[in-house]
Parts: structure tokens; C-alpha cells; sequence
């Protein structure tokens, strides 16, 4: 990967935590002082090496895993700020990421009940709960949104 | 990739479905600040398959659905 590559990559994390939401290709272009085109370019690149995920419609973010441009069922309240998550897994990846407790809430797929988990110290306050994943490894990437 | 509230729920969802992996919610902190931890450094670079396979190896996750190739 190019370090131009990582810059935008960098730049392009650091602003979705700053705003609670993705960037558009305008808001880091404005940031590095990039033409969209230029931004767009470079997130395609990083799509490629699954480094974030665009929108193939649209070339916005569509992650920038564990973050999710989308609301999902893993909502992920951390230092004050709270963003969606792609998954379970994603969802404590924002603590890790950010290195802060957090509270994620969800619900159980199976009967709907609220789930309401703290990770402090990097460690669950409910350790009853229970981590299923459906796709192997090897095909996360064939479909990570479904994934 | 979806935590539940019981293994017992698991199966209720999965409805005759192939089983995928399951794990704690303890490993899956584990898994997840060893595989996220360094996504906002400033100094961070592109993970190889090699050290993402090796973060799962580590953790013991090891069957053939944790194998990333």
C-alpha cells in the first residue's frame, strides 16, 4: 500500500471518529486538500486491499471496519461519543480501537430481547453471552456486508 | 457475526442452518482488541493475512472456519 494511501486511510478513520459519522469524499479533501476525484480514487484502492468498504453505487463509505456508515443492530456509545458497528465483533473493535470502555446495545437475533453489554478494561460485564460466526473465514470477504 | 443470549438461542436461530462458530463473549474481547486495537494508530499499516491468521491462531481459534485462506 502506498503511504499516500495510508494518509487517506488514516485521515479518513481519524475524521469518522471526529464527526460520529463517515466522511464524505469533500470532507477529507478538504482535510488533505485533495480534489474529490483524488479522494475517490484512493478509497477505490483502499476498498481493493479491504482496508474500508465503499459504497459501489455511490463511492462513499460504506465502513471503515469496526465502523459503520449505516445504523445497525450494534450501536456503540465510547468516551462520550457513540457510532454504529458492522457486527458484535466490530462493536467491542471500537473500544479496542479507541482504547476506551464502552457500552454496546443490541438485541438477541434469535428472540428480540435487549442486550445491553459493558466492556471495561477491556473485559465484558455479561459473560453469559455467547458470539456465533455463520461465514468462514476464508469467504468473509466474498460478502462482507452480509459477512 | 452476532452476539445471543444463550448458546440454547443459537440454535433456536440457526433453524437447521450448518453451525458456524461460536464463542464466549470473554474470547470475543479478546479477539477483537487484538484484531482493532491498532486501527486508529498513526503509525498503523496494512495487516498481512499472515498476522491476522496468526491473531486467530493465538486465541486458539484454530478449526477450519477460522482459517482465512
Amino acid at each position: 500500500m502506498e503511504q499516500a494511501d495510508v494518509e487517506l486511510r488514516n485521515a479518513t478513520y481519524s475524521m469518522f471518529v471526529e464527526l460520529g459519522r463517515a466522511p464524505t469524499a469533500a470532507d477529507v479533501g478538504n482535510r488533505l486538500r485533495l480534489g474529490r476525484t483524488d479522494v475517490v480514487a484512493g478509497w477505490r484502492r483502499l476498498h481493493d486491499s479491504h482496508a474500508l468498504v465503499l459504497n459501489q453505487h455511490t463511492d462513499e463509505i460504506r465502513m471503515a471496519n469496526p465502523f459503520s456508515a449505516v445504523p445497525t443492530a450494534y450501536r456503540v456509545s465510547a468516551g462520550g461519543r457513540s457510532w454504529y458497528a458492522n457486527c458484535a465483533w466490530d462493536a467491542i473493535g471500537i473500544c479496542a480501537a479507541l482504547h476506551v470502555d464502552g457500552m454496546i446495545e443490541s438485541s438477541c437475533p434469535d428472540c428480540g430481547e435487549a442486550i445491553s453489554l459493558h466492556v471495561v478494561d477491556a473485559l465484558p460485564n455479561d459473560e453469559a453471552l455467547f458470539f456465533h460466526c455463520l461465514v468462514p473465514a476464508s469467504r468473509w470477504w466474498d460478502d462482507i456486508v452480509f459477512t | 457475526m452476532n452476539l445471543f443470549r444463550s448458546e440454547a438461542h443459537i440454535d433456536n436461530w440457526l433453524g437447521g442452518r450448518t453451525p458456524g462458530a461460536t464463542i464466549t463473549v470473554r474470547r470475543l474481547c479478546d479477539l477483537a482488541h487484538d484484531w482493532w486495537g491498532d486501527r486508529l494508530d498513526p503509525e498503523w499499516q496494512p495487516h498481512t493475512r499472515e498476522q491476522n491468521q496468526a491473531i486467530l491462531d493465538d486465541l486458539g481459534l484454530t478449526g477450519e472456519l477460522w482459517r482465512l485462506a
